[in-house]
């Protein structure tokens, strides 16, 4: 048999054994699992297991007078389901009056819009870096000059131009006033 | 005719519609029984032969048979049901021996022992005969699962290359140069192992 081909290739001197000859080897070794023969018993285990096994459900089938087949009567009973259904639902809703839903109370202290949630913020621990005060600007003016400028007063650019206007405009007048005399 | 008796002759068709339904499924019976009685043996060799351990390949058995019921349905579509049972227990064995990685090698040696003819062998032959068999088996695991699976089916000599090609849903040509590819690796495995002894 195949079993003892195999043992006596194995028995015999290893080196003599060609490349072919260990392939055939291999398909020995398999062609003697495939061919086993299966256990005693095996096909009535498997009916038995096929027969115990759940089988779906069936659908009982209509009876000829209300046979779903005809499409008016489909039709029909769609429309019956979709009556039951919205007149449910209308029912249900028209004994249900809008007083007796209870308003929900305002949470007390809550005011309008978004709340912190009763987040504090917590300032760095690190110390922040120190600001750094730029030093006083060194005037080159003399001290002296601006009691003199307050005697005068604060003269203001644009008021000062106003008034150099001003007078011009009176020159102007004076010269102008023989020829309209 | 009243109403009342049509509607009850209408339920009286019920009753005939329930035994077209027994009398179906008695068929769907006997045909799934004769299924199991030709092939089971076949299907068995198939599926030990990838999990090497009885129970499993009765399982494995089983659970084809149990998908073979539940596509009942299909089965007239079905142009070769040895090729196609075949299938199903392949794609099962697959799933299983997948799932179960972790069985320890000497499980294929003790497993082998236990089924391997033993007649005309002394215990010491049994023994070796049974080794190198494993050693063997050792080696074809190795090989690359394409060519393995070839490899495997190759083995039953009621399967043509054709019907390996449908099993596997490959093409004829694809199993022939997968299964030249199989044997020269498996010679240099076996080769190799025994330069080394």
């Amino acid at each position: 048999m195949n079993t003892q081909n195999a043992f006596g290739s194995n028995s015999n001197s290893t080196s003599s054994i060609s490349v072919a000859g260990a392939a055939q080897d291999a398909e020995t070794t398999l062609r003697l699992i495939a061919s086993l023969p299966a256990p005693e018993g095996l096909e009535n285990r498997v009916i038995a297991g096929v027969r115990s096994a759940p089988i779906s459900g069936r659908v009982l089938g209509w009876p000829a007078l209300l046979n779903p087949a005809e499409s008016w009567l489909r039709t029909a009973a769609a429309a019956a389901i979709v009556f039951v259904i919205v007149g449910g639902g209308w029912g249900v809703y028209s004994r249900i009056q809008p007083d007796n839903v209870s308003a929900s109370k305002p949470v007390a202290g809550a005011t309008a819009g978004f709340s912190n949630a009763g987040a504090v913020r917590v300032p760095q621990t690190l110390p922040a870096p120190v600001v750094v005060q730029p030093a006083p600007i060194q005037t080159t003016q003399p001290q002296a000059a601006e009691p003199a400028n307050n005697a005068r007063g604060k003269i203001v650019p644009g008021k000062h131009r106003d008034a150099k206007h001003v007078a011009g405009n009176k020159a102007s007048v004076q010269a102008s006033a023989p020829n309209s005399k | 005719m009243s109403t009342s008796q049509a509607i009850y002759a209408g339920w009286m068709e019920i009753a005939n519609t329930t035994v077209d339904d027994l009398a179906r499924a008695r068929a769907e019976e006997a045909t799934l029984e004769a299924l199991v009685s030709q092939y089971a043996s076949a299907l068995y060799r198939v599926a030990y032969s990838v999990l090497r351990n009885a129970a499993d390949a009765e399982d494995a058995v089983q659970e084809t048979f149990l998908r073979v019921l539940r596509h009942r349905d299909t089965l007239d579509e079905v142009r070769d049901q040895r090729v196609w049972l075949i299938r199903i227990v392949w794609n099962i064995v697959l799933d299983r021996k997948r799932r179960s990685k972790t069985r320890p090698e000497t499980d294929d040696v003790d497993e082998l022992a236990r089924v391997l003819p033993s007649a005309g062998l002394s215990a010491e032959q049994f023994a070796a005969a049974a080794q190198h068999h494993a050693h063997v088996l050792s080696c074809v695991d190795k090989l690359p699962t394409k060519e393995r699976q070839v490899l495997a089916l190759s083995a039953f000599e009621e399967l043509s290359s054709v019907e390996i090609a449908a099993v596997l849903g490959i093409t004829e040509s694809s199993v022939r140069s997968r299964l030249f590819r199989a044997r020269n690796l498996m010679a240099e495995m076996l080769d190799h192992a025994r330069s080394l002894r």
